[in-house]
């Protein structure tokens, strides 16, 4: 059922912002939601020192199983077991197809350019000049996703907007996508990751040269019910 | 609040143990060797799921798919890459989460795909010491390690555990982000020191 995934060119990317390490322990320990998973995900793709963190948080996950208190489990279970391990795998996805996901290296470059990252390609399709865009505002776009009860979309933003100052209630990452965008904190270029502490109030202003396109990933507001809902309100209170 | 159980002053020879159980489960087949697994691992991993929040028989049923996931994988177990707890917790977590979130399992198995394909990628925590991590859990303060355990053990939310302990988002992070810069030192390679000549931006000098 799963159709193959084309990657982006990781080498283009070398990423100066990143995820705070307590967003990628949350990765890898299960507990982001949908929308900031994805999000990670994305960023992990083209991000080897990310990798190597969640793979540290993996470890302390394996490290942890395997202290835990025994739980025992039924008595036909181990049977059961035994049993299971004679059956024939039921449609086990051939192996064939983690090789078909590699990168297609014939595409050309505008064309893996044009390739959204894969994490995204399953909820969007492949390409970004296949995206359908709404206007949000004077020069903003969105394409708002519905992942589980947590909020994810594609801002677009033309070159020179700036955008309201705010904060962030809630839990909320910015990949850059394409472009670039600078504030108070600095220049985020495609790869980069904006994870900002909840108290940090900011004003990002996109880039002259081109439209940027920004991944946003929210907690659900509906999550936080009667706290401060006013501050989880997603970027603009939409 | 207790993390874990004892130290295990043994457990550098039960690693070494599994990686004969696993050696012999991918060579040989060997149900006697996968069993031992078994008996160490199951009433461990139920007690995992049921700590997520999965109902008991929910947490049997994947107990017994994250087990025979390592059965009919076995071959590709990589212990430089991981040791078998690292490997048999990610298997858990990616079953448990396209459980509950009807999710299909790309999130988190999309990378651990690319980890097999990637010739360079991070060696992961084979050199893990257990005893010392350990001990570095055991020595961290109440906050840092309630908020450990709540995101392991519960698969909370940054915001989740800070509504339940009644402490700031921003305290949440900063108590995960601590208690990992504690602890990873003893889960692979420490801070400056990439793998593999791996570029790595937040590092300037040379791997050795």
């Amino acid at each position: 059922m799963k159709t193959p995934i084309r990657r982006q060119n990781p080498l283009a990317l070398q990423p100066n912002h990143h995820p705070d390490d307590a967003t990628l322990v949350s990765y890898a320990a299960g507990g982001l939601a949908t929308a900031l998973s994805i999000t990670v995900a994305c960023h992990l793709a083209i991000c080897p020192r990310c990798r190597q963190r969640v793979s540290e948080a993996d470890a302390l996950g394996g490290h942890l199983l395997s202290h835990l208190p025994q739980q025992s489990l039924s008595a036909e279970h181990r049977q059961a077991m035994l049993d299971a391990l004679d059956k024939p795998a039921a449609d086990e996805p051939a192996a064939g197809h983690r090789a078909s996901t590699a990168i297609a290296s014939k595409e050309t470059s505008a064309e893996a350019d044009d390739l959204l990252p894969a994490p995204l390609q399953h909820l969007l399709g492949e390409r970004f000049s296949d995206l359908k865009w709404s206007t949000l505002g004077p020069g903003m776009k969105q394409v708002k996703m519905h992942v589980g009860n947590s909020n994810l979309r594609l801002f677009k933003i033309a070159p020179g907007t700036c955008m309201p100052l705010h904060s962030h209630g809630g839990s909320e990452l910015t990949l850059v996508l394409r472009g670039s965008y600078s504030d108070e904190i600095g220049r985020f270029c495609p790869g980069d990751v904006a994870d900002l502490d909840p108290e940090v109030e900011h004003q990002p202003i996109a880039d002259r040269d081109q439209d940027c396109i920004c991944l946003i990933a929210t907690d659900a507001p509906l999550r936080f019910r009667g706290i401060v809902p006013r501050l989880l309100q997603p970027f603009f209170g939409l | 609040m207790t993390l874990a159980a004892s130290d295990e002053s043994g457990s550098d020879n039960l690693q070494q143990h599994w990686l004969h159980c696993m050696a012999a489960v991918a060579g040989q087949r060997d149900k006697a060797s996968f069993m031992q697994i078994y008996d160490y691992f199951a009433p461990r991993l139920n007690s995992y799921l049921h700590g997520l929040g999965a109902s008991p028989a929910l947490a049997e049923e994947l107990v017994q798919e994250s087990l025979l996931s390592l059965w009919r994988k076995a071959h590709q177990f990589n212990p430089d890459k991981a040791a078998l707890s690292t490997w048999l917790f990610r298997i858990a977590r990616n079953l448990f989460i396209d459980a509950m979130r009807r999710q299909p399992n790309w999130l988190l198995s999309e990378l651990d795909m690319e980890e097999e394909i990637d010739p360079h990628s991070p060696s992961g925590d084979s050199h893990a010491d257990g005893l010392k991590v350990q001990q570095a859990i055991q020595q961290l303060p109440m906050m840092q390690a309630q908020v450990v355990y709540k995101s392991y053990f519960e698969a909370k939310s940054h915001s989740e555990i800070a509504e339940e302990l009644q402490i700031p988002l921003g305290s949440v992070k900063s108590s995960l982000r601590l208690a990992f810069q504690k602890l990873r030192v003893f889960l692979g390679q420490a801070e400056g020191n990439p793998p593999h000549g791996y570029p790595d931006t937040s590092s300037k000098g040379e791997p050795s």
